[in-house]
């Protein structure tokens, strides 16, 4: 007996693989067992979910419809054939037939055998119908535990992460208020009070565009941008919050880089993936930023001599909310969405992005793109 | 910000940037007052503030809790540990924050870690 391991719901799968077996009891006249087998119909493709019979059964297919004529004509008419090689029963689907048995070898079925194998559809019908409304419910679950925790960890960024530059800027902002900051310092004041609002700002967007990613997708908004053009932005966008060790070092073809995308979406990549070159290189040093582009794809890479991190493990670093937290980098903040947006940002663009790193020595993001 | 308003008050600040230079610092400067972050690069600030009670160089220095954090489980623990107050950033703007050590001390030197 065989059945098939992706029907997650025991109950109905069991109940699918009893009715198989009984069906291969309908025994040919010369008293053998038969091989059946039960196919489930999905988009012209047959695939096995249950097997049967005196051999150690092994599931067959999947087929295409078209590749069996015998099957092919009783999910066409909705009635048994009977082509002298197998007997084939439809079972009743959502709308329409939804598979079928097929019991082997010749000899047909007698009236009695008929009108139980008729039965038997029904049954197999009854659990398949079965095992998809539980399919269903799984997938609904685990969706309402994904925006559970969605919920959850958005409470525990604006607890945290919102919090922060908001206190910055409410203490810059109250003693600008009162007068009690030396007037040498009203420019730093102001400064930090800008940078901490873009911080807010970039924060409140990451978890909006995560929430809508999560609930309704992302909808690119395409149209021809010149790829140079947003890395520079983006780099501008940028600048005030490197430290004074920090700088920028821009390398790229001089041409513009054509390509049809989302402006304002790859420029949210970019960012997020400059800040957080710039969080996780806390001494300081170089952030390379390299351009480069064939007839097919263009390669964006942001590079930092950062701490870096352990290259098994960098592949967590795109899951949403994964954030590798060391004693080293506990003091760091971070919501883990920015290197999630940015590569579900780079994916909705065909493209992708991967890491490269190896503790000390910094990491090296690598984004690929296709061109139109 | 907090330490430009402390300094503007006339308090004198150092600053430790994490909790081994904090821990550092405390000993070295004896300070008349400590403002201690929760969320610290190597130790987290519970364990700066234990060793700083363990330690009977220290023990006697006042420590005010100043953290992003506001959870009611982690303010029970800081005031366990020995911490005068716990303030949260986001509620406490500078002004508030040289009047929390005036409160205890009146206007003298202080480092925070």
């Amino acid at each position: 007996m065989w059945a098939d391991p992706t029907v997650t719901d025991g109950a109905s799968n069991n109940l699918i693989l009893e009715a198989v077996r009984l069906a291969s009891r309908l025994t040919s006249a010369d008293g053998q067992v038969r091989e059946a087998s039960c196919f489930a119909l999905h988009s012209d493709v047959l695939t096995c979910i249950a097997a049967s019979g005196p051999a150690e059964t092994q599931p067959r297919g999947p087929y295409r419809t078209s590749e069996q004529a015998a099957f092919d004509r009783a999910i066409t008419t909705g009635e048994v054939v009977d082509d002298d090689a197998h007997v084939v029963v439809p079972v009743a689907g959502e709308a329409g037939v939804g598979g079928i048995i097929v019991i082997e070898g010749t000899g047909g079925l007698d009236e009695g055998q008929r009108t139980a194998l008729a039965a038997i559809a029904r049954i197999v019908s009854l659990g398949m119908r079965q095992a998809a409304t539980v399919t269903e419910l799984q997938l609904e679950a685990e969706r309402s535990r994904r925006l559970e925790r969605l919920k959850s960890e958005f409470l525990n960024i604006a607890a945290h992460e919102l919090r922060s530059p908001l206190g910055i800027i409410r203490g810059y902002a109250s003693m600008l208020g009162d007068g009690t900051l030396p007037g040498a310092d009203n420019g730093l004041a102001l400064s930090r009070i800008s940078e901490k609002t873009d911080e807010m700002a970039r924060l409140i967007s990451d978890m909006l565009e995560t929430a809508r990613l999560e609930t309704l997708g992302l909808e690119l908004e395409l149209e021809p941008v010149d790829l140079l053009e947003i890395v520079d932005n983006a780099v501008l966008a940028m600048r005030p919050l490197m430290g004074p060790s920090h700088h920028f070092a821009l390398a790229s073809t001089r041409d513009d880089i054509a390509a049809v995308a989302d402006k304002r979406r790859l420029t949210t990549m970019l960012t997020n993936l400059i800040d957080n070159a710039i969080k996780y290189s806390p001494a300081g040093g170089e952030i390379e930023i390299s351009c480069e582009h064939d007839d097919r794809e263009a390669t964006i890479l942001v590079r930092d001599h950062g701490i870096g991190i352990n290259s098994e493990q960098a592949h967590l670093l795109f899951t949403r909310f994964g954030r590798l937290v060391t004693p080293e980098t506990s003091h760091i903040r971070g919501t883990g969405l920015g290197l999630y947006l940015a590569r579900e940002i780079a994916r909705l663009h065909g493209g992708d992005i991967s890491v490269r790193s190896n503790p000390d020595s910094g990491s090296t993001f690598v984004v690929t793109l296709p061109l139109a | 910000m907090y330490r430009l308003r402390l300094v503007a008050d006339g308090y004198s600040v150092v600053i430790g940037h994490d909790g081994r230079e904090g821990l550092r610092l405390a000993t070295d400067e004896a300070p008349d007052f400590i403002y201690l972050d929760l969320r610290l690069p190597g130790l987290d600030g519970f364990e700066v503030l234990e060793r700083l009670r363990g330690d009977a160089a220290t023990r006697h220095i006042p420590v005010i809790i100043l953290s992003n954090y506001g959870e009611p489980e982690l303010r029970e623990r800081g005031l366990r540990l020995g911490a005068l107050e716990f303030l949260v950033k986001a509620d406490t703007n500078p002004a508030q924050l040289s009047e929390s050590v005036e409160r205890s001390i009146g206007p003298r030197a202080l480092p925070s870690v």
